[in-house]
Parts: structure tokens; C-alpha cells; sequence
């Protein structure tokens, strides 16, 4: 008895030493979650706040996952300090004016530790990924200068992202009813260049770049509802204020971020099967012309064991940023699984997500391997 | 279940190690950044002023070569005469380690001269050898030595002639020639001196000076090495050696002062801008660089716009560099050259087209550098290696004055979304 509890310790010593290494090993700027063409011209692409557990079933689970900051409300029965992190690498095909161009990243879009302070709050404290702003956009075109049509080539690249850094509380009001609220920092920056050759190299190739800083605020709230044995709901808000960019401590733009509202219902009629839904409404348009409000949904299922379960989802909805007057939108379905170690002190679950973007012309077909590591000491 | 939970690791570290890629074709303007690079371009018309010019600063003597011409003009001919002196050994040559002997005189001598630069289309051209005083010096002038150059010539030689004889070798002279690089043309020119064309006299130390016309069947002009590839004079000498006359090879000598005489003069200066000639003329030009140019982002190019006032003029096969630098300070005609940064361009003679030259990497330095003068010095990139000299309009021609064309960028709108 005594040896297995060394051997289950020892596991969850070396899953928490190896989730420590995934944690560390990437800088911060690449923090950010998967890009799409269509941010670009817009304020970026907004992340995903949802665990590998949340994405594997499209996002259904979300609004009911502790682990997922989405929602704050589910903290509440935690029960035990819990770690995560996510990892995720996704292969994009952009395919647009007939032709498809094939993009790879790899991204760490989420990490957070939650844990029980008193009886009935637990907290939790974390980052996401509110807007991956990391592309690189090279242009063959042509001017007139000096009287001669010039060509030239440009390179314009932004690497880095704003992190979503949240504080979140959250406690049981009742056996049936649990309330959240968090507060969240808006943080990050890019590294920006913009770049063109001349074919003419009296020319001199003209090289800028800048480093461009973001900050901004939001708060949310969240209430989770018990209506009876295997079937809760949740409701949830959120307000950001602005994100503000700053180049060498000038402001350079001001940006109105979206106000969002969302829920959804959990239902489990036996201990092997899990079925949920959500829905969401963000108001992008706030971030001025080419910005579009957005809404979502997804539905999903867990089937199994939580030792070893089964996911599958599927989801639907808008993109926020798009030229045109329409917003693009965008599908997705998601495959997934997870493996408890340790007694339960360590899970790693991995996810196959295949979604595609629609919208201007453009189609982005991306699929993304995730890779959840979460450890309870 | 080990080979599993590795299996999942790998996954993890797989996905950790991945390369990103996310260079993409733009199509824009929809799936473009909303900034995009603002170029600009503009003519400054009125931005260069206070400018002059001064002459002076390389000399004749001075000039790593010697020019030799004979090109007749509209009004007069250019002729340049290169003139040198060889100091000899002396009255008495070493024999050996406690030996000297009197030199009696030169059976013969071989004079070898390196010619740098010749028009390779100018035929029949010949070299005329004048036995010149061995007092020539700095203060030489050009009608100070017309007498020898009229009646002291010593030897002919014919390069063309030369070049064309088996061997490059003429048998009954002893001349010969190499043509020691293709590219160049180079010639070295190796001539045989008789005791009547060599003289060395002991009173004199063994000094000899000589001088040289050019002549061709067209326009001649040609350059003459100096330095280490300057002239070289090999005596064979006749030394007394305890009563007995013996015959020496002594190390051969180079020249201790070589120069080249012409006629005419450079015009003086006037109100112009006159950038080359002999002794080597320089302009200065002030420009007032706006703010908003220097303030900007980047120049990504700078055109400097000069009318010549009359056409370029030197030897017609030599075309010329001139060269645009910026100073450290502005004093006038003795400004110290920055010579860091600097761009050219070359000046055919007789032209007249405006010429024009590309000063992008001295407005960077400007508009990177808010203490440096704004200031542009042209001059000849080879001064005093040429007779090429142009002159320019000067600002007070307000219809041909200097003008700077700038492109450039401005500050791209990082952070806009």
C-alpha cells in the first residue's frame, strides 16, 4: 500500500515536472491562440478560453468547466488545487483567389491555477489569449515613382498577442446555486515590421518596425444553477472597456472592446454520459468599421469514465472581423480524449479540432492538435 | 501502459517542438493590414545654397602619375609635358667591400616606364624623349622648359610600332614592351638610352632629367606611373678599378622628382561650381535639409540634380568620377571630408546632359545625425589623375541651379488596427 502510494506519487511528481517544462519552455509572446487571415485587418483573432476537455467537445462544456476561463461560476466546486496548461498546433490552409497557401503555429494558449480558499470560495488566477495578433503577410505589387512604375515586395509581419490575465473568485451560495466574478487585465504587445524591396535597388529597401504595447480592462460574472440532479444551466457576462495600443509611450490607437453574454445547459443522465450546449453574443462591432457582433453555439458530449472518457463536438458561429458587410463565419468539429494518472493527481487530454472559416472570398481549413496537461497535487 | 503514456508524451513534446509558418500572399486590401507604407517624393528646388568652389588642393607634383596629352581644341591645345630627374650615384661607384672606383661614364642605360592609361584607339603613338636641366623641381613651369623641349630631344620611340613587332621586342633599337594586363592595357615600356641620349656626367652625381611629348595620329593622352610603378633607369657604367676601366651594372635608380608641365592654364574660377582639372578643383554645397524629411522614418533615396554650365572638358577618352562626400565641419574651402560615406558618378567629357548623382546614403546619414553640417563636397574621386573638369551652375541661376530630389517614407502606422 505504502509502495503504490510512493508509485502514484512519483507519477504525479514527474506529470507536474513535465507540465512544468511545457509551461516554461515557450516564451511569453507566444502565448496566443490560433490566427486567422481575417484578423488581420481587424483587431486580431480572438482566442479560445476553453480547456483541451471544452475545445474536444466544441465548446459545449465550457460554461461548466472550472478549468476553462470562460466562466467563473464552476470554480465553486473545484475542490482541490488544480494546474493547466494547453498546448496546440495548428496546420491552416488559406485558400483565396485561387490559390491555397499552407500556414503552421504552434501556440500555448492558455495556463491557470484554481484552488479552494475557504469551505465554499475557491479562486483562481490565470492567463488566455483575448486577441493572437501574429501573421505575415508578404504583397507583390507596384507604384509610380519619380515618373517610372516601380515594383516592390512587401513584408508586413506582427508577432504577439493580448493575454487575457484573469483573477476570478467563486463560491456556493447554496446546494443549487453558485455565483463567480472576475476581473481581467488586458496585457501584451507585438513586434511589428513593415518592409519593401525595391526590384530597382537605387531604392533602398525601407525597413520599420516598432514594438507595440496593448492594455485594457474587463470584468465578468457568472451564476451556475443546480435545476435538478444532472441537469444545470449556466448564465454568464462580461464588459471589456478598451484596448489601448501604445508605440514608445504614444498612443497610437484606442479600440472599444466588445461587451459578451452567454449560456448554457448541462445534462448528465448517468454517470458514463455527459451532453451539453452553449451559446454566446459578443458585440465586436464596438472595435469600429469591419468588426462585426458575433454569435455562437456549440453542443457536445462525454461519454466514459472520467478515468478515460470520449469526446466529440461540434460548434458554429460568426467571425468578428471580415471585409465586407457580412461577418465570416465559421464551423467546427472536435474529437477528444483524456487519461487520468496518479490517482487522479495528473490528466493529460489531447483534442483534434477541424474547423473552417468562411467569408470575402477567403476559406481557412485548419486542423489543430491540443494537448492539455493538468495537475492536482 | 508505459508504451502509451510515452506515446502521449511524445505527442506533447512533438506538438511543443513544432516550426511555425505563417508567412502568407496578401491579397488586399481585405486581408491586408489597414496601414500600409506611405512613400514620398519631392524636389527640393531651393533647398541648396551658399555654395563655391575652390581650387588648389591636389598639385601636379603632387599627383600619383604623370599625364602626358597633346589634344587640340576649338580655341588652343592641351599639352602636357611629363617631366622627372634621376639623382645618379655619384662620382664613384662601390666596387667592393674596400674598394671604390671613378666612374668614367655610361656605355648605355635602359629606362623602364609603366603607362597606366592610354586611349587604346589613338594610332601610331609615339613618345618624344627631351633631355631636360637637372634643376627642375616643383617650381617648374611649362615655359620654363619649352627651350629643351624644342631643341634637346635625345629619343623617339613608337609604341605601335613597338606593339607590333615579333615579340614586342625592336631588334636594331632594343626597345621592347609588355603589355602586362589585359583589362588595364597597362604597358611597360622598356627603352635602350645610348651613351649620347644617357649621359652621366660625375660632376653632375650622374643627375639626369628628361621630359616627354606625346604625339599620335589623333588625340594622345596617356598617364605614367609613379611610385612603384614609376620609372627606372638602369646604367651600365664604365668605373676605373686601380687603372683598369671595368663595366658596371649598378641597382637600377627610380626618379627623385616627377611631374607633369601643361598649357593652358585652368581657367580661373568664376561663379560656377568646378569639380575636377589640375591642380584639382572642389565645390561646396550648403543645403538647408527640411525637418520633415529628417524627422521621417527613412530616405530611401536622394538624387543630387546638377546642370553643367559649359561642357566637361579634358582628354576625350577620359572619362572621370566625381564624387559627392559630406564634411565633419563646416570651413569653408578647408572643410575636413567625411570620408565614411560618399557616391559617385562618372562624367563623360564633352557632355552637357544634367548629371546626376545618388546621395541616399548621405541624407541617411543626415537625417540619422542632426549635428552633422549639411553640407556636400564633389570633387574628383582621382584628383589631379585627370584633366577632366566640369563645372556646374551654381543656386544663384535660379533656372539651372542644384537641385535634390528625396524619396521617402513615412512613419508607418504601427498599432492602428
Amino acid at each position: 500500500m505504502i509502495q503504490a502510494d510512493r508509485r502514484t506519487g512519483g507519477r504525479a511528481v514527474g506529470t507536474a515536472v513535465l507540465a512544468a517544462m511545457l509551461l516554461t519552455a515557450s516564451p511569453p509572446d507566444r502565448l496566443a491562440a490560433q490566427d486567422s487571415q481575417f484578423g488581420i485587418r481587424g483587431l486580431g483573432t480572438p482566442g479560445r478560453w476553453e480547456s483541451v476537455r471544452s475545445r474536444s467537445t466544441g465548446g459545449a462544456f465550457a460554461p461548466f468547466d472550472p478549468l476553462s476561463p470562460l466562466t467563473e461560476a464552476p470554480l465553486a466546486d473545484i475542490g482541490q488545487l488544480t494546474a493547466t496548461a494547453v498546448g496546440g498546433t495548428s496546420h491552416r490552409d488559406v485558400a483565396v483567389g485561387g490559390t491555397t497557401t499552407a500556414l503552421r503555429a504552434t501556440r500555448f494558449p492558455l495556463m491557470g491555477v484554481a484552488g479552494p480558499v475557504r469551505p465554499r470560495l475557491a479562486v483562481a488566477a490565470g492567463f488566455t489569449t483575448y486577441l493572437d495578433k501574429s501573421w505575415d503577410v508578404t504583397l507583390r505589387d507596384s507604384s509610380l515613382l519619380r515618373g517610372v512604375l516601380q515594383r516592390y515586395t512587401d513584408a508586413i509581419t506582427s508577432d504577439g498577442s493580448v493575454a487575457d490575465v484573469r483573477f476570478a473568485a467563486a463560491g456556493r451560495v447554496s446546494r443549487r446555486l453558485a455565483i463567480g466574478a472576475a476581473l481581467h487585465v488586458l496585457a501584451g504587445s507585438t513586434r511589428e515590421t513593415a518592409e519593401r524591396r525595391f526590384d530597382d535597388t537605387t531604392f533602398h529597401t525601407v525597413q520599420q518596425s516598432a514594438e507595440v504595447r496593448y492594455d485594457g480592462l474587463g470584468v465578468s460574472g457568472s451564476v451556475l444553477l443546480g435545476l435538478a440532479p444532472g441537469l444545470s444551466i449556466v448564465g454568464w457576462a462580461r464588459s471589456d472597456n478598451r484596448l489601448r495600443a501604445t508605440v514608445a509611450d504614444t498612443t497610437s490607437a484606442m479600440t472599444d472592446l466588445p461587451r459578451m453574454a452567454g449560456g448554457g445547459v448541462l445534462f448528465a443522465p448517468s454517470p458514463g454520459a455527459r451532453f451539453a450546449a452553449s451559446a454566446a453574443w459578443r458585440s465586436w462591432s464596438n472595435a469600429g468599421a469591419g468588426a462585426f457582433d458575433t454569435w455562437s453555439w456549440s453542443a457536445g458530449a462525454e461519454f466514459g469514465s472520467r478515468r478515460m472518457p470520449i469526446r466529440l463536438g461540434a460548434r458554429g458561429g460568426q467571425f468578428p472581423f471580415g471585409p465586407g458587410t457580412k461577418a465570416p463565419t465559421e464551423a467546427a468539429g472536435s474529437i477528444g480524449t483524456g487519461r487520468a494518472f496518479a490517482q487522479g493527481r495528473a490528466l493529460i487530454d489531447v483534442g483534434l479540432e477541424r474547423l473552417e472559416r468562411r467569408g470575402g472570398g477567403l476559406t481557412e481549413r485548419v486542423w489543430t492538435v491540443l494537448v492539455g496537461l493538468t495537475v492536482r497535487p | 501502459m508505459t508504451g502509451r503514456r510515452l506515446a502521449l508524451i511524445g505527442v506533447a513534446l512533438l506538438v511543443a517542438a513544432c516550426v511555425e509558418r505563417l508567412t502568407a500572399p496578401g491579397q488586399c486590401p481585405d486581408f491586408c493590414p489597414s496601414g500600409q507604407i506611405t512613400i514620398v517624393d519631392t524636389l527640393l528646388t531651393s533647398s541648396i545654397n551658399r555654395d563655391s568652389s575652390y581650387r588648389g588642393y591636389v598639385l601636379a607634383p603632387e599627383a600619383t602619375l604623370m599625364l602626358a596629352a597633346h589634344i587640340p581644341g576649338a580655341t588652343d591645345t592641351l599639352d602636357s609635358r611629363p617631366i622627372f630627374r634621376i639623382n645618379g650615384y655619384g662620382g664613384r661607384l662601390v666596387l667592393s667591400a674596400t674598394d671604390t672606383g671613378a666612374i668614367l661614364g655610361a656605355d648605355s642605360a635602359r629606362l623602364k616606364l609603366v603607362v597606366l592609361r592610354r586611349d587604346t584607339a589613338t594610332h601610331n603613338l609615339r613618345l618624344q624623349f627631351y633631355r631636360l636641366p637637372i634643376t627642375i623641381d616643383t617650381s617648374t613651369t611649362f615655359g620654363s622648359v619649352a627651350g629643351p623641349f624644342t631643341d634637346s630631344l635625345v629619343r623617339t620611340v613608337n609604341i605601335d610600332t613597338l606593339l607590333a613587332q615579333p615579340g614586342r621586342k625592336d631588334p636594331v633599337t632594343g626597345d621592347s614592351v609588355v603589355s602586362d594586363d589585359t583589362v588595364s592595357h597597362q604597358l611597360v615600356v622598356s627603352l635602350k638610352l645610348d651613351s649620347a641620349a644617357a649621359r652621366y656626367v660625375p660632376t653632375d652625381s650622374g643627375t639626369v632629367a628628361y621630359g616627354i611629348r606625346v604625339a599620335a595620329d589623333s588625340l594622345a593622352s596617356l598617364a605614367i606611373g609613379e611610385g612603384t610603378l614609376g620609372l627606372a633607369l638602369q646604367w651600365y657604367l664604365r668605373v676605373d678599378s686601380l687603372g683598369t676601366t671595368v663595366a658596371r651594372t649598378p641597382v637600377s635608380l627610380g626618379a627623385r622628382f616627377a611631374s607633369f608641365v601643361f598649357a593652358p592654364s585652368p581657367a580661373p574660377l568664376d561663379s560656377t561650381l568646378a569639380v575636377g582639372g589640375v591642380p584639382s578643383a572642389r565645390s561646396l554645397l550648403r543645403v538647408a535639409f527640411p525637418k520633415f524629411i529628417s524627422d521621417s522614418s527613412q530616405i530611401i533615396r536622394g538624387t543630387l540634380f546638377l546642370v553643367p554650365a559649359v561642357a566637361a572638358r579634358g582628354a576625350p577618352a577620359d572619362s572621370f568620377v566625381i564624387e559627392a562626400r559630406t564634411v565633419f565641419a563646416d570651413f569653408g574651402g578647408k572643410s575636413p571630408i567625411d570620408t565614411r560615406l560618399g557616391d559617385t558618378t562618372v562624367i563623360h567629357v564633352g557632355a552637357t546632359d544634367t548629371v546626376k548623382i545618388e546621395v541616399t546614403n548621405l541624407l541617411q546619414l543626415w537625417a540619422a545625425d542632426s549635428t552633422h553640417p549639411r553640407v556636400f563636397v564633389l570633387r574628383p574621386q582621382a584628383e589631379a589623375q585627370f584633366f577632366g573638369e566640369i563645372r556646374f551652375y551654381p543656386s544663384l541661376a535660379a533656372a539651372f541651379r542644384p537641385t535634390l530630389q528625396v524619396t521617402f517614407v513615412r512613419r508607418f502606422p504601427f498599432g492602428v488596427p
